[in-house]
């Protein structure tokens, strides 16, 4: 690795205030699993590393009354572990698992992944589907935006240089929403996606209420399947339709052909997976609706 | 150079080393603690898995001075002067390693897991071995040495194995 100043950031407006003196001569360290990679390939590198990875105000994962706040630095296996994120939506504990290995899973960051904004990063779909927003912390203050506006393109983020991501946030009107999540990959362990799909809805008087479709690994960024969704909104429950949405889910994704696999592969498990991610969502409504009627 | 100071198995350690230094090169360069090995020095291959604070991760994703305060194990943690660890001994008794360049990582990730899950099932297992590869003797064996050890350790006789 070539050589570089070291600061630590105790806190965000330390972080901040790091950024601003220092301007975009900086990377921001949180988990490392991405950046170390990096750093050790790149030829030339950034001046200045500020370590995030202690700023205690990053990591919090809470109920606020905005909704369920995910700090951008909590670690894949703090979701995993969190008895609030276990009990109110399980899928984000899925996807979590999916993440890397053990190893990597204790350093990588929920943050770190959006940041680093590959197109199959695994913590993205189920975000999506949830209609989640990102908290950006910058000179002027703080903004908040939908995750979908957050990514621009493959590694590519609407973050300015002296800009953070600070937290992470499942409105309000989604708490508790049933959503799935479902990864193919060649392995299990240490693979990346070949497609990922999440699926979120509500069943009211057995038909789609607010069906939402994330895809990832199947266009240069993480992307609503938004055909499939009107398909879907205010019809009827049936397997039928849900093979239909995973088909025209599959139509208007842009996959791409790579070793590991082709185009035409990626569009079959988008149907596939999209199917029965909606089908599992479908029985966590169901299931929840019995539970009120008791 | 940053000064770091750390526990590494038990003992305070501080040294004076650049700032890009890993905590694997810190280990194995500066302490002498060639156990934790660089292999693909990327995060896939966990040959260097050292576990930090209770949990097991890559040496070679970590800057030395990320470890400041922290308490690190290595595998020369585990074995007394007189006797080796419960899961070192099983994996010696199954014969689990052949090469054994991945075997410290393995090793760790167990020792981790057991931390954790004293009785886990050959899916905690395998799911906690995901991040170790071994590219000659496979995971059956290592596996059984885990199962094996995991009774050990819960107070069970070993004789009762197999």
């Amino acid at each position: 690795m070539r050589a570089f100043e070291y600061v630590v950031a105790r806190d965000s407006a330390q972080a901040m205030a790091l950024l601003a003196e220092h301007g975009s001569s900086v990377k921001i360290l949180a988990g490392g699993t991405d950046l170390l990679v990096e750093l050790k390939s790149a030829s030339h590198g950034p001046q200045v590393i500020v370590d995030i990875s202690r700023a205690e105000d990053m990591k919090k994962i809470s109920l606020t009354g905005e909704g369920l706040s995910i700090g951008a630095l909590a670690t894949h296996s703090e979701i995993m572990d969190s008895q609030l994120i276990r009990d109110m939506f399980p899928a984000l504990v899925d996807a979590a698992h999916t993440i890397g290995a053990v190893q990597t899973r204790n350093l990588g960051t929920l943050g770190g992944n959006l940041v680093t904004c590959v197109p199959s990063m695994d913590s993205g779909p189920t975000l999506i589907a949830l209609e989640a927003l990102v908290t950006i912390a910058g000179a002027e203050g703080r903004r908040q935006m939908p995750l979908t506006d957050f990514f621009v393109g493959p590694r590519k983020t609407i973050l300015k240089p002296t800009e953070l991501l600070v937290d992470i946030i499942i409105p309000k009107k989604n708490l508790g929403k049933p959503v799935h999540f479902l990864k193919s990959g060649l392995r299990k362990g240490q693979a990346l996606a070949l497609v990922n799909v999440a699926a979120s809805l509500w069943v009211d008087k057995n038909t789609f209420l607010e069906p939402r479709i994330a895809l990832g690994a199947v266009a240069p960024v993480v992307m609503r399947a938004t055909q499939a969704e009107a398909y879907l909104a205010g019809r009827a429950v049936t397997p039928e339709a849900m093979m239909e949405a995973g088909r025209i889910a599959a139509g208007e994704a842009r996959p791409i052909t790579d070793f590991r696999a082709s185009a035409e592969y990626r569009r079959d498990l988008i149907a596939v997976l999209t199917k029965r991610a909606l089908e599992n969502a479908v029985l966590l409504a169901q299931a929840k609706l019995k539970g009120v009627k008791k | 150079m940053t000064q770091v100071t750390m526990i590494v198995n038990g003992d305070s350690r501080t040294a004076s080393v650049p700032p890009e230094t890993t905590l694997l090169m810190l280990l194995r360069e500066h302490f002498n603690l060639t156990g934790a090995k660089l292999g693909c020095d990327v995060g896939d291959c966990g040959a260097c898995t050292v576990i930090v604070d209770g949990k097991p991760v890559n040496a070679c994703l970590m800057l030395a001075v990320q470890a400041e305060g922290r308490s690190v194990l290595t595998i020369e943690g585990l074995a007394t002067q007189n006797e080796l660890h419960p899961i070192q001994k099983a994996f010696e008794d199954q014969a689990s390693l052949q090469c054994g360049f991945c075997g410290p990582g393995v090793i760790l990730s167990a020792k981790a897991l057991l931390d954790n899950i004293p009785d886990p099932s050959k899916q905690e297992i395998r799911d906690a071995l995901s991040g170790n590869l071994c590219r000659c003797t496979g995971y059956t064996k290592m596996i059984e040495a885990i199962q094996e050890s995991a009774r050990v350790l819960r107070g069970g006789s070993a004789d009762q194995a197999v």
